[in-house]
């Protein structure tokens, strides 16, 4: 038995302790926001918040999230979430969505450790998380709205 | 080869006691050059031989870069790129420890991972291993100023505890373990401490 702190409840799980996070959130959780992609630690599609730090959820298994907080899209909140969602309702940064999820929990982790990012740190933080679509010059442009909305 | 054939024509002409005297100095000496002083410098400097190939193995080269790691034997950059950041584990969204676990390597995602959380990161910027010759990187391991600190002791149980070097021997997936056996690796390490840690010139 694993017992996890998923969104703010604690959840006991009868899974592999090395069974990868993603698949005890969406298969044995429910939190279905979270997206497979890779399953490689490539792609960012499955990423979710551990400490408040963006992890792949695919790659880091059951066993090392144990007795660590963790965030999925489903719940994460705060100014910083606010000010991503806003932004990315406002520049309209979604296309397929498919990689948003884990595109929104990347820029929360990069503006909360660096309120002003200019591009470069958004390239270099943002890296991990691909789009298809191409939304890249919106996801940045929305990166930039919401910090400025931070001030 | 030379010295048997024309050791055989010596005891042709010299008859079989005579030769068999030859035979008994030449096997004497013979053995003798083949033994390894395994004590002082020159010791210390064949040992060093065996320490440098594993140094610069894939499995430890990788990571001892001077902003961004490298994967695979191939030792292309890393993918997704990641760079050292302030704290040598990452920047923003990228920090080492979002993918590679605490607790070992991830074999569903064949991500990599080494025992004990955060641990997992680029080497000090004080130990870029790359493109050096074995003199310098003998002379950078060895010096306190950028070696962390470490005497020979503590560079003798780093080699043998540190869960990152250790990960070489075990790195899961298809990489390429380091090919020397990591006991007698210790052994190299250990024989080079205690002939002064001998650096090639």
């Amino acid at each position: 038995m694993v017992s996890l702190n998923v969104n703010g409840r604690i959840v006991d799980l009868d899974v592999n302790p090395r069974m990868p996070l993603l698949w005890a959130l969406r298969d044995f959780v429910g939190l279905t926001g979270t997206k497979f992609g890779c399953g490689r630690a490539l792609c960012g599609a499955c990423t979710v918040h551990i400490d408040g730090q963006a992890a792949r959820a695919c790659s880091i298994m059951v066993g090392d999230a144990v007795g660590k907080t963790i965030t999925t899209i489903e719940a994460v909140s705060g100014p910083v979430a606010d000010a991503v969602r806003a932004a990315w309702q406002k520049l309209d940064v979604v296309q397929c969505g498919y990689c948003q999820s884990g595109q929104i929990m990347s820029a929360i982790t990069l503006l909360t450790g660096n309120r002003k990012p200019n591009d470069e740190d958004i390239d270099l933080g943002m890296e991990g998380n691909i789009c298809r679509c191409g939304t890249y010059q919106r996801i940045r442009a929305a990166i930039h709205e919401a910090a400025s909305t931070l001030g | 080869m030379t010295g048997w054939i024309s050791l055989c024509r010596s005891i042709a002409k010299a008859g079989l006691s005579a030769g068999a005297v030859l035979l008994a100095t030449w096997l004497t000496l013979h053995a003798q050059q083949g033994t390894i002083d395994r004590s002082g410098a020159p010791a210390a400097l064949a040992a060093w031989d065996h320490i440098a190939g594993v140094l610069q193995h894939p499995r430890c080269l990788n990571c001892h870069q001077e902003n961004v790691p490298l994967q695979g034997d191939m030792r292309r950059v890393h993918i997704p790129l990641v760079v050292r950041g302030p704290d040598n584990h990452g920047v923003g969204a990228m920090r080492c420890g979002n993918c590679h676990n605490g607790s070992g390597n991830n074999e569903t995602s064949g991500t990599p991972g080494a025992g004990g959380p955060g641990l997992w990161q680029l080497a000090p910027s004080s130990m870029l291993w790359q493109g050096l010759s074995s003199g310098d990187l003998c002379r950078m391991l060895k010096d306190t100023a950028r070696n962390g600190g470490r005497d020979g002791a503590k560079l003798i149980e780093h080699m043998e505890s540190e869960p990152l070097v250790l990960w070489g021997w075990n790195p899961g997936g298809d990489r390429t373990p380091v090919p020397m056996p990591h006991d007698e690796f210790v052994n190299e390490v250990k024989t080079w401490v205690a002939g002064g840690m001998t650096c090639p010139s």
